[in-house]
Parts: structure tokens; C-alpha cells; sequence
């Protein structure tokens, strides 16, 4: 069977994880192509319109793999880390699809909550009861799936290990904004370009007591935060997208915390761009105003 | 001088917030909708994408402690929602403009409230207060749903607006447990003294969404009485009385449905939690179809996180059991004219429905 996976929200939050859980119980995984410009086009013509950017992201991911494969893989999700839980957004994700977009279209799920089940164990209730693999095979494609989700944090890590004597630029986000080539790469390219070094987060360690706040991508980035060494960072970009209300909430909180660290904060807000050249200058200016710091006075 | 404390609105539920922390010793410091003057204070003073409900808290925060306020009191809770991190961030962004309110959360705190601990209010005269509250919170459960019904088939307009406001006023001096109840008895004795016509079949309206957007008037424009005076008998699913009776299991006069039963209701749409009261809506909303409603409206604040998500699957509900969903959002608006005229096209489709015989009107009992 061929099940597409959108390349939005949770094919981020588990880097790898999907596409070799399915080969390995023998089904053809097909994750839907990089976003453009023309996905949130077609997702815009179709989804609710006071959705946030990423959601209508995932929505045009979904579309444009309506008609192409046999099922769509679409999870509910209340925590992917232990004692926190998400954006409610994810928790209607899979009736809103239903309901929405993908009407009447196949969709393969199940439910994550790692707080009550562990991940090994969803995955295997879904190979084995919504799949209909055998026990050996299930065991194994579990395994081997977490294994290649390990891999790709380890690499994402290693990725960002630093240049010597360069400081460098921490891009926080969610993991489904960091990656993703419209909201993302364009500022990861800008800062490169200006022969700075971004820093992406990273969001492998699932092993932190649970902080105050309850949604984990934020409570990684607070945590990250607080312990943040201002002499190996010039400065922390936040990205956010339009109508995201977890940002809405904590950015300015992740302001104040940076003003405590001394480290220059900048917010960037993405939306429906068609251009970058706003993008462009504030980046510009942000890293012309830091690189003063290094000029003899 | 006994402190003050600033409560936000919880509609006219605010009456009988504000008898219960008189109970705790303290001044309460209130009125029943968040005012043009506050909200432009929590407008200038939040963060720009933030929900409405936030700057409204912010707004009447910061003019109270104008006022010389000492405390503020706020419900929080441990969902999924923004509301979880309310506290918090009102903190922040007091402290920053220099101003020393010290604010309370309530619920879901701890064991004991540190608002208890802070003004350690006797145990017997608190607990008066709280159940004098409780009985207003019931009184006030009466009234609105007496001036729903009758608004929609008063003779002079306005009338049970007026007389709404006249029983909110008399309920919030009464000090004493004993004489509300015998006010509550007189209620709906009041309200069928106002002339109404009754041959009129008014369509029947359910209204769902987020539960401040539903209580406040200032922030849904005074959506209920929009309706009500175009001949619209509404039904607002937010009863505080039946809602503190289903969280705590204890009988407070107007019975609805459990969080559990409504969960089965909207099952086949949803089936699971997603946060605030998201869930319900879709759950009344399949009610009301099964009751014979004319229609529906979802109101929420831009971008609220769970009402919006779960838009695509209020309209899949509204295809299927073919109850038509008006979907309204509130901002930052000075002018209620737009909301106004969404509502009246509305309205002119549903009487257009009614004129073609596709709907009668089911004259039943609101539940």
C-alpha cells in the first residue's frame, strides 16, 4: 500500500521515524514534496482561513498527496514528550482532516500520547491492528524506526556543532518551522549569506524534568534558554508564523529571559509572504547592529 | 481599610463572584463587562497576536490598578489552551509597566489557593460566602434564561434587557442566602409581567464558542441582545450554574449534559479532547440539530487555538444534520456594525428557510 506522509507538523517531530516504519512493514511510503509558495496557494483556496501557517502548510501538503497514494497517515497527538502536552490544534488534527480537506479519502492513524503509552507501543498497536502486520515483522519495523529516529537527531546535533571562534545565531521555533523550506530556509540561507552561523534547535532530548510550561517544544526552548552562554551565542532569532498562539504566548516570555542572559533577541514573523525582501533587511540590520560588537571603540 | 480586589468578567456571573470574595475579606472591585476604556488599556499594553480574552484581562487589570487596586483575582487552568499560561504573562507584563496589582490565580493552584493564604479569610464566614455565591450563581442561571426567552417576544423592545439589569442590580445588594432564594422564587414571576406577543414562532438559536466571548458584552459586541431584539430566542450554552454543578457533581438547578455525555454525543465527529470548550460546542451542536434549532452561531476570539481547529469539523456537522452554523470572530473592533450585518443576513436566510417551509418552528423545552 502506498501512504503518503505530509511534510508538515509531526513528519518534524519525528525526523525519519515514519518513512522507515512503513518501508519496513512492506508498505511504499511517499512523503509529499518540499513546501512552496504554490503549496500554501492551493491550501489557501481550501482550508479555514483563520488557520495558523503551518496548519495550512500541512493542509496543502495533504491535498497535494490526494489522488497520488492509497492512504494518507494522519495521527491525533496529545504529547510527544512525557508529562507535556501539545498545541490543541494536533489533538483535532485528525477529525478536522477528516472532516475538512480529506474528505472521503483514506486516512491511516492512531493516537500518540506518550504520557500515557510509549511511543514503541503506539507504533506497534498501529502495525499490528491498523496495518495488519504480523508480530516479528512489527517488532521489527518498531525497532528499527526508532532506530533511525535516534540517527537523525545524533545528525542534526552533529550539524550544528560550531565553527571555532565563530559566535553564533540560535534560530529558535517549532521543529515544523526550523525545517521547512518556505518558512524556514530562507532565513537560514540570509544568515549564511551575511557569513554568520546559524543555529538550529533541536529538540532529541526528551530526558528534562518538565518546567512550568506544559507545551515541550517550549519548554526545550526555555530550558535551552536559561542555560544559554552568551559568549558562544551574538544573539537568538525567534521565528514564528502568523496566528500561532503557543508563540503568541511565549515569545515574549523567551524576550525576558533573554534580556536577563544579556543575549539580543529578534522576533521574525512569517506569514504568506510572496516576497523576502522584509525578511531581508531585518536580518541585515540585526546582524550589522551585533557585528559592531566585535569593532575596536 | 479591608484590601480591594479586582475580579474579571464572567458576565453578569461577575454579581456573584464578587459576593464570594467579599466573603474572603476582601473589597471586590468589578462590573459585569470589561469597558471601552479598559480594553483600549489591555490593547496597547499586550502583545500584539494574543488573544481578546487576554487583553480584556489586561485591559481591567491595569484599570483597576489606576484605581488603586491592591489585588486581582483570575481563573487559570492546566489545559492545552493559552489560558494555562495567562497568569504568567499578565505578571510579566504588569511588573514591566511598574505596576504592583498582585494577581491570584484560582483553581487548579494547589491544594489551598494562595489567595487563601495571603488574606487567610476565617473558615465559617468564607464558606457563607461561597455558598451565598453558588445561590446567586443559580439566581443569575434564571435570569438569563428567562430574558432569552422573553426578549424574543416582548412588545417593547428592551424591556427585558431593562429588567435584567434592574434584577442584577437588586441580586448584587442582597447580602443574605435566605433572600435570594426567595428573590430567585420571584424571578420568573417578573419576567412574565413584561408584555409579550404570543403568537410569534421566534427561531431558535444556539450559541457555542469560548466561554468569555459568550459571558462578556463588551467582547461579543452584545451579540445576545443583537438577536434577541431581531426576534431570535437564544439559548447560550454557557450556564455557569450548570457548569459548576457538572464539574463538581453537586445539583445547582439547571441541569446539562456532562462533560462525559457530551463526549458521546460528539464522538462520531470528534473523539477526543481537544481543549477548552471545543469539544462541547460540537457536541451542543449536534443537540440542537436533534432539537429542532433553526441554527447555530460558534463565536470565538481571532485564532483561538481549540474553537478555530475544530471549525472544519462544526461545518461538516452543519452539512450533515443540515443546521445552518454562523461562524464569528471578534477582535479588536470598535464597531459592532459588521458582526451586525452578518447577523442579519443571517437571519433573513434562516427566515427565508422558515417562509419556504424547509423548517417549522419546535416550540420545545430549552435544555
Amino acid at each position: 500500500m502506498k501512504i503518503g506522509i505530509p511534510r508538515a507538523f509531526y513528519y518534524y517531530s519525528y525526523p525519519g521515524l515514519w518513512e522507515c516504519f512503513f518501508r519496513k512493514l512492506g508498505h511504499e511510503p511517499v512523503v509529499s514534496s518540499l513546501s512552496t509558495q504554490k503549496t500554501l496557494e492551493t491550501a489557501s483556496a481550501q482550508t479555514e482561513t483563520e488557520n495558523c501557517l503551518p496548519q495550512k502548510l500541512f493542509d496543502g501538503h495533504v491535498l497535494s498527496l490526494i489522488g497520488k497514494v492509497d492512504a494518507v497517515f494522519v495521527p491525533r497527538i496529545h504529547s510527544i514528550v512525557k508529562k507535556h502536552n501539545c498545541c490543541p490544534r494536533f489533538g483535532a488534527l485528525l477529525d478536522a482532516t477528516r472532516a475538512g480537506i480529506a474528505r472521503g479519502v483514506r486516512l491511516v492513524s492512531t493516537e500518540i500520547n506518550e504520557t500515557e503509552t510509549p511511543l514503541a507501543k503506539t507504533l506497534l498497536t498501529l502495525a499490528r491492528t491498523n496495518l495488519g502486520a504480523d508480530r516479528k515483522t512489527a517488532k521489527i519495523a518498531v525497532a528499527e524506526a526508532l532506530k533511525a529516529m535516534e540517527r537523525h537527531h545524533r545528525e542534526e546535533v552533529a550539524g550544528q556543532q560550531a565553527q571555532a571562534g565563530k559566535q553564533k545565531y540560535l534560530l529558535l521555533g517549532h521543529p515544523y518551522t526550523l525545517h521547512d523550506q518556505f518558512i524556514a530556509a530562507p532565513i537560514v540561507d540570509k544568515l549564511k549569506q551575511l557569513q554568520t552561523q546559524p543555529e538550529l534547535m533541536t529538540f532529541g532530548d526528551n530526558d528534562k524534568a518538565p518546567g512550568d510550561i506544559l507545551w515541550c517544544v517550549f519548554d526545550k526552548m526555555h530550558h535551552k534558554l536559561q542555560n544559554i552562554d552568551k559568549r558562544l551565542y551574538r544573539g537568538v532569532i525567534q521565528i514564528t508564523t502568523f496566528n500561532c498562539g503557543a508563540d503568541s504566548m511565549m515569545a515574549e516570555r523567551f524576550r525576558r529571559v533573554c534580556k536577563q542572559k544579556g543575549v539580543p533577541y529578534m522576533l521574525l514573523m512569517v506569514d504568506e509572504h510572496t516576497d523576502k525582501a522584509g525578511l531581508d533587511t531585518r536580518l541585515e540590520a540585526f546582524v550589522d547592529s551585533l557585528s559592531w560588537k566585535d569593532l575596536p571603540i | 481599610m479591608k484590601e480591594r480586589m479586582a475580579i474579571p468578567n464572567l458576565g453578569n456571573y461577575t454579581v456573584a463572584l464578587a459576593s464570594m470574595v467579599k466573603g474572603m475579606g476582601a473589597e471586590p472591585w468589578w462590573s459585569t463587562y470589561t469597558n471601552d476604556h479598559a480594553m483600549a488599556l489591555g490593547i496597547a499594553a499586550a502583545p500584539e497576536s494574543v488573544c481578546l480574552p487576554f487583553k480584556a484581562h489586561l485591559g481591567h487589570f491595569i484599570a483597576a490598578d489606576d484605581a488603586g487596586v491592591e489585588n486581582a483575582l483570575m481563573v487559570n487552568s492546566i489545559g492545552a489552551c493559552r489560558l494555562n499560561y495567562y497568569r504568567g504573562l499578565l505578571e510579566d507584563t504588569l511588573k514591566d509597566m511598574n505596576r504592583n496589582i498582585r494577581v491570584f490565580g484560582l483553581g487548579f493552584d494547589g491544594f489551598k489557593p494562595p489567595v487563601f493564604r495571603y488574606l487567610d479569610p476565617p473558615i465559617i464566614p468564607l464558606l457563607r460566602a461561597v455558598f451565598l455565591g453558588l445561590e446567586k450563581v443559580k439566581t443569575i442561571d434564571t435570569i438569563e434564561v428567562e430574558t432569552a426567552r422573553t426578549r424574543a417576544r416582548e412588545e417593547n423592545t428592551g424591556e427585558s434587557s431593562l429588567l435584567m439589569e434592574q434584577c442584577l442590580r437588586e441580586l448584587s445588594e442582597i447580602n443574605n442566602k435566605k433572600e435570594v432564594q426567595l428573590f430567585h422564587k420571584d424571578v420568573p414571576g417578573r419576567f412574565a409581567r413584561i408584555a409579550v406577543n404570543k403568537s410569534r414562532e421566534p427561531l431558535r438559536v444556539g450559541l457555542v464558542g469560548e466561554v468569555s466571548l459568550l459571558r462578556d458584552r463588551q467582547l461579543n459586541q452584545n451579540l445576545e441582545q443583537v438577536l434577541g431584539h431581531r426576534g431570535v430566542e437564544i439559548r447560550n450554552f454557557f450556564l455557569l450554574g450548570g457548569e459548576i454543578g457538572n464539574n463538581f457533581g453537586i445539583s445547582m438547578g439547571y441541569k446539562q449534559q456532562t462533560a462525559k455525555q457530551l463526549a458521546v454525543v460528539a464522538r462520531p465527529y470528534l473523539e477526543s479532547e481537544v481543549g477548552g470548550h471545543a469539544r462541547d460546542s460540537i457536541a451542543h451542536t449536534i443537540n440542537c440539530a436533534r432539537a429542532g434549532f433553526d441554527a447555530m452561531v460558534h463565536v470565538c476570539p481571532t485564532g483561538c487555538m481549540p474553537e478555530v481547529s475544530i471549525r472544519p469539523i462544526l461545518r461538516k456537522v452543519s452539512g450533515d444534520m443540515n443546521i445552518p452554523v454562523l461562524e464569528l470572530s471578534f477582535d479588536e473592533h470598535t464597531c459592532a456594525l459588521g458582526m451586525v450585518t452578518r447577523v442579519e443576513a443571517f437571519l433573513d436566510i434562516l427566515w427565508a428557510r422558515r417562509g419556504r417551509g424547509m423548517k417549522t418552528y419546535s416550540a420545545g423545552r430549552s435544555f
